[in-house]
């Protein structure tokens, strides 16, 4: 059986690969992937820990995140067509017309 | 398998939440069977039913959360929620910021002539969301009512999404806020692996164990947490996002987001913090929160100072007022005290640790200090939605403070509002922003946290120069001579004379809410 650590490091990864891509990436779409494998890193890490406890309460989280997940990723897309419509692009850099 | 045994008192501190989410379906209902069809009517149909709808949910929402102030404190639905005075008075205070944003709305869509009924529905079910994370004890039941909320606000921020603008500023709050939400998650879960449950009350009696077993994902954990909630109030270093949101959302939308969002992340803050809080090492809580109150007061009121766009003022001195209140929270969790008792007159602290007295006071400026700001923002961002117009907002000049010179001489009672408004905000006596001041401020001398005060009221007084200013135009500048004259809205003076006549009657008199006040200090188990 595959020691728990393991789950717990592999979700820690996704966890940072997602807060780096959020930071970095350039396209509105990428940047909105990132943020999803960061909630999904934070599920494997409630199935892992629900596992290791022999718990359910942690698989119960994990579809209450996946629900919300999906709500989230309906508007964001709402938002990410708007955006397209409006400039023609969902390039990050094309979205800055407030100035400070 | 036995079912819970949940009776119909377990729904009682969900009811105004009820109401809300009910009123939001009327509303949707009411969208499809009494509008007539845009394709067979006038292209343009009168929707005058709406606000009204929202009002009477809103206000009966705000009765029975004002009946609920005076129920004892009790969990809920298995500990999963707590009914206690403190989270009545949150849902009072957003029923406040609803019904005063839903006036403002009422005005700004039929001048944008933009009403659709989504619009009244989408602010109820944000509200909805606000008032049960204020009853939240679980973690898990925290973060959906922050997406409940969240996702509502994001909708109603790019609700005019033909323009750049609201699309822009809903695409940077949903990036931000999906960000702020997963690294909360991510915090909760690892708090599940530390100590087995997601529950606050039964988290915090095995918070020791799990720091003497496994510290570093329990200080990750609660520190994540934190980020997590800190970008929902805007604190420095989290507020980035804040005056692009706040600039391009809709701005019947930004006084929602600056009311009622901000107060409902800050009692979520205050009531997990609080409940895990004990076990940990308290300086490091003080100081941590120290911290951020100093960073958010000095540097929201010193980026606010250059601003020529009223409504970006707004955004940033809505960051300051973000400090001032987590100065209060600071004070919460202050170990050692003042050395010699209370400054102000308050009872003198023995042995370290704040009396549960003084802890109660402070419970109790922070929510004051809520209300003080909702009623003054949320009628400032009335005055700027009443003064924009369509034309200009792409050119990005619809705020320009140029649009309040001799504003006295055009529309005389605005101009006496928006003084009010802008004196609460300042902090000037006799108004509500000044009491919300005063007993933050005396919380924090009773906590020990003089320095901390003193940086406070200075940087207030660096305020009331951004605030002053506005007053100054009004006033002292002669209109423009091209200058269209705005056009009068109802509802939205409606709203303007209500939360002057509130900023101006809680600041003389706020004695007239003190038994709610005195009441709503207590939180469930503390």
């Amino acid at each position: 059986m595959v020691p728990i650590t393991h789950y717990l490091v592999l979700a820690a990864v996704l966890f940072m690969i997602g807060m780096f891509g959020v930071m970095v990436r350039r396209n509105a779409l990428v940047v909105f992937m990132c943020v999803e494998l960061m909630l999904n890193a934070a599920n494997l890490t409630f199935l892992a820990f629900a596992r290791q406890r022999g718990d359910d309460l942690g698989h119960v989280n994990a579809f209450f995140v996946i629900a919300v997940a999906a709500a989230e990723a309906a508007i964001g897309l709402a938002v990410v067509i708007a955006i397209f419509r409006s400039r023609g692009s969902v390039q990050i850099q094309d979205i800055r017309t407030m100035k400070h | 398998m036995t079912l819970p045994d949940v009776t119909f008192a377990d729904f009682h501190p969900i009811l105004p939440a009820l109401i809300l989410m009910l009123g939001g379906a009327v509303l949707l209902f009411a969208e499809v069977f009494l509008t007539p069809s845009a394709h067979h009517g006038p292209a343009h149909v009168s929707r005058a039913h709406q606000p009204i709808i929202a009002l009477v949910f809103t206000a009966a929402a705000a009765l029975v959360s004002g009946w609920l102030m005076f129920q004892p404190a009790r969990a809920v639905f298995l500990g999963f929620a707590v009914l206690d005075p403190f989270s009545a008075f949150l849902s009072l205070t957003v029923c406040v910021g609803l019904g005063l944003s839903v006036l403002i709305a009422a005005g700004f869509l039929r001048h944008r002539k933009a009403e659709r009924g989504e619009f009244y529905a989408l602010m109820l079910f944000g509200a909805a969301g606000m008032s049960l994370l204020g009853v939240s004890n679980e973690l898990v039941v925290l973060f959906i009512n922050i997406e409940v909320l969240s996702v509502s606000t994001y909708a109603l921020a790019a609700y005019l999404r033909r323009g750049p603008r609201p699309a822009e500023a809903a695409f940077k709050y949903f990036i931000l806020g999906a960000f702020s939400s997963a690294v909360l998650l991510y915090g909760i879960s690892l708090l599940y692996g530390a100590t087995g449950t997601t529950q606050l009350s039964a988290m915090a009696p095995q918070m020791s164990a799990a720091l003497a077993k496994t510290q570093g994902l329990v200080y990750l954990g609660l520190g994540l947490l934190l980020g997590g909630l800190a970008f929902k109030v805007a604190a420095v270093p989290f507020h980035m996002w804040t005056p692009d949101v706040y600039e391009g959302a809709p701005t019947p939308v930004t006084a929602l987001m600056s009311a009622g969002v901000k107060a409902a992340a800050f009692a979520a803050l205050v009531r997990v913090f609080l409940a895990l809080g004990h076990n940990l090492d308290s300086h490091l809580l003080a100081t941590l929160f120290a911290f951020l109150a100093l960073a958010t007061m000095v540097i929201g009121n010193l980026l606010a100072i250059p601003q020529r766009n009223v409504k970006r003022m707004l955004a940033y001195s809505s960051i300051a007022h973000a400090g001032y209140v987590l100065l209060g929270v600071a004070s919460l969790f202050v170990s050692g005290g003042a050395p010699t008792g209370g400054v102000l007159g308050a009872t003198p602290l023995a042995t370290g640790g704040l009396t549960a007295a003084l802890r109660q006071d402070a419970v109790r400026g922070i929510l004051f200090y809520l209300l003080a700001y909702t009623v003054s923002a949320v009628g400032a961002f009335g005055v700027v939605s009443a003064l924009e117009r369509r034309e200009e907002e792409d050119r990005g000049t619809a705020w320009d403070l140029d649009r309040f010179a001799g504003l006295v001489h055009r529309r005389p009672w605005w101009a006496v509002a928006m003084t009010a408004f802008m004196l609460s905000l300042g902090g000037i006596p006799p108004l509500v922003g000044f009491m919300g001041k005063l007993l933050i401020f005396k919380s924090a001398v009773d906590a020990g946290l003089v320095w901390l005060a003193v940086v406070g009221i200075l940087a207030s007084a660096a305020g009331a120069y951004y605030y002053l200013r506005v007053v100054v135009y009004m006033f002292m500048r002669p209109a423009p001579e091209t200058g269209v004259l705005p056009e009068r809205h109802g509802w939205t003076e409606a709203a303007l004379l209500l939360s002057t006549a509130a900023v101006v009657v809680l600041g003389i008199a706020p004695g007239l809410i003190s038994s709610w006040l005195s009441q709503a200090g207590k939180l469930f188990g503390q």
